[in-house]
């Protein structure tokens, strides 16, 4: 992955007994703010209500924050037969949103998704979306074995995606990097929390993961492993549901469904995977894909090799989430490290 | 556990079986479920309380029937399960070698499924009283905040179906949910969508769940599925003194007419 060293616009420090103010002051002024809240054993994004419920010290959430751009259902078009004649109707989408708590991680993935989906035929609700949303990212001091950003070109530190990164630096302080215009507007609208900062060595404050595997050279042999026994040899415990899909920040497949009757109706997007085994199933009843590993293997080349050639990126953020959720033990970094085992 | 490895092993050894489906370590240090087609992959074998998932989901698998004679790792779950399986008619004879640990930690390979009938009804599973006490809370509730209760849950639900994905009784070459001539069940993960799939995923499920819960677990959204196997498993028992994966013959009360039933409308 590409670390596009954006040029940091600002430092600044926001001392964390400000947050709560900080949070109720952009609640106030009609955003909608994603915090990251803890249920049970698995945290998640939920709107923010009180500073009490947010948790700073979770490792990663169980799904990634991609409903913010391309959420599990929405409502592309829709129609109804009014006096004889059909009207169409597009949804409206425009509540700004803030997303705190996210890891860098995410903030790469989510930038591969929109430009993903902002191609050649840009996707009006993402772009709509994204020009809408502010991402602060907080910087991870923890990681587990399933973390693996390091290995794709990232890292803890990263600010890459993001308009704004927070860094917990000690002594009840985050130090704080401003890469966009868009994160800049947000701490000029608050700029009384925030007082002015000079750049530090970030490492020192953030978790150290260690490489697992080279990425360029896996990228590089992916096409010799591709009849490979050990494709179905680990993929005989997938039972081909989606949940690896689901949570992961870069998958954007999707299925386009219409619920109508003969007077009004509604197209809907929603999330598809590939991990399915209807996923490449022709109306002849042909599947190019009939076996698990097959599928297995697409969703291993398409983030290692596939978006390399169409994007110029792979798109494996290294975020572990397909790991931990899998109800299977299916474990994409065993996965790569057995093929590199000569 | 060397007295399972060992026997693992005698039966890969031995060609009784050609693939046997275990327990291993993974690379994270999770316990995931193992495939061992060789008698030297068996020292990998793992046996102990982090074994949770019910393995018997994996005798429909194709990639496993196509070694023809596969062995088998099964908690008390899944011989329920497998129990089932038998007498839906999914398991053919001379598919499957059977194994289990009991209590005393004694392996113990079944001959057939008689033995896994009698060593059944001799493993009877506590019911889980915490589980009964919030399904009773629940239905002292009335019924709107008893709907607005698994409105908000199954809400978060993103149709995933890794619930139907790990279940040993989800078995259907084509699900509902697949089929859309017509659509039966909304594919999309709005609200009404997703209580369309869980009521009907239950509906197909009571007289056969065995309430491995295994659903509950692996939900990504953590919704509480185990409170709604738990109570089919009671409704069924108590309403037709049906349970499920307790006989190798089909005793499936929602599809079974007698001829003492006490309902008329049928004649």
């Amino acid at each position: 992955m590409k670390i596009l060293s954006g040029k940091i616009m600002n430092y600044k420090t926001l001392k964390i007994d400000n947050l709560d103010l900080f949070f109720n002051e952009i609640k106030k002024s009609g955003k909608n703010l994603l915090v990251t809240k803890k249920k049970g054993t698995t945290t998640y994004f939920s709107s923010f209500i009180n500073i009490n419920d947010v948790d700073f010290n979770y490792i990663q959430t169980t799904i990634s924050p991609k409903s913010v751009l391309f959420p599990k259902v929405e409502e592309l078009i829709s129609f109804k037969k009014d006096d004889g004649i059909y009207v169409m109707t597009e949804p409206n989408i425009e509540k700004e949103t803030i997303v705190f708590g996210l890891r860098p991680c995410d903030a790469v993935g989510l930038e591969y998704l929109s430009n993903f989906f902002l191609n050649e035929n840009s996707d009006f609700a993402v772009k709509l979306r994204k020009e809408n949303t502010t991402l602060i990212t907080l910087a991870c001091k923890n990681f587990d074995e399933n973390c693996f950003c390091t290995s794709v070109g990232l890292s803890p530190a990263s600010t890459q995606g993001t308009d704004i990164c927070l860094t917990d630096i000690g002594n009840g302080l985050f130090h704080v990097e401003i890469i966009t215009d868009k994160g800049e507007k947000l701490i000029a609208e608050h700029s009384a929390l925030f007082s002015n900062a000079e750049k530090i060595n970030k490492e020192n404050y953030v978790a150290q993961v260690p490489l697992k595997f080279d990425c360029d050279n896996f990228t590089k042999n992916i096409k010799d492993y591709y009849n490979s026994e050990k494709w179905v040899v680990n993929s005989l415990s997938c039972l081909g549901c989606g949940a690896c899909a689901f949570v992961c920040p870069t998958c954007t497949c999707f299925d386009i469904e219409d619920e109508t009757n003969l007077v009004c109706g509604t197209r809907l997007r929603c999330w598809d995977s590939c991990a399915f085994g209807i996923f490449t199933l022709h109306a002849s009843e042909h599947n190019p894909k009939p076996m698990q590993s097959d599928r297995w293997r697409h969703r291993v080349l398409h983030k290692f090799y596939y978006s390399k050639t169409n994007m110029d990126t792979i798109s494996c953020v290294g975020c572990g989430r397909c790991i931990r959720v899998c109800p299977a033990g299916m474990n994409i970094l065993e996965q790569i490290l057995d093929l590199q085992e000569a | 556990m060397q007295e399972l490895n060992n026997k693992i092993a005698e039966l890969l050894t031995n060609n009784l079986v050609s693939i046997f489906i275990s327990y291993k370590r993974g690379l994270n240090g999770k316990i995931k479920p193992a495939f061992f087609t060789k008698p030297d992959e068996v020292d990998e074998n793992y046996f102990g309380d982090e074994a949770q998932q019910n393995l018997a989901v994996y005798v429909h698998k194709p990639e496993v029937k196509k070694y023809s004679k596969v062995g088998i790792l099964a908690n008390i779950f899944a011989l329920k399960a497998l129990l089932q399986l038998y007498a839906e008619n999914q398991i053919k004879d001379n598919y499957l070698t059977i194994v289990t640990v009991n209590q005393d930690n004694k392996v113990i390979v079944f001959a057939d499924f008689n033995e896994i009938e009698s060593y059944i009804a001799q493993h009877q599973i506590e019911k889980n009283t915490d589980e009964h006490k919030e399904i009773d809370k629940l239905l002292s509730l009335p019924r709107e905040e008893r709907w607005e209760f698994w409105v908000e849950q199954l809400s978060s639900c993103i149709k995933c179906y890794a619930c139907r994905a790990i279940c040993p009784m989800c078995y259907c070459s084509k699900c509902t949910v697949e089929l859309n001539q017509p659509q039966w069940i909304s594919v999309p993960a709005h609200s009404l969508g997703n209580f369309e799939w869980h009521i009907m995923r239950m509906m197909h499920l009571a007289g056969r769940c065995i309430n491995c819960q295994e659903c509950s677990r692996v939900c990504p959204m953590d919704i509480p599925l185990h409170l709604l196997t738990t109570k089919i498993n009671s409704d069924m028992e108590e309403e037709f003194g049906q349970i499920a994966g307790t006989k190798t013959t089909l005793d499936f009360a929602l599809n079974t007419f007698k001829v003492d039933d006490y309902e008329n409308f049928i004649r």
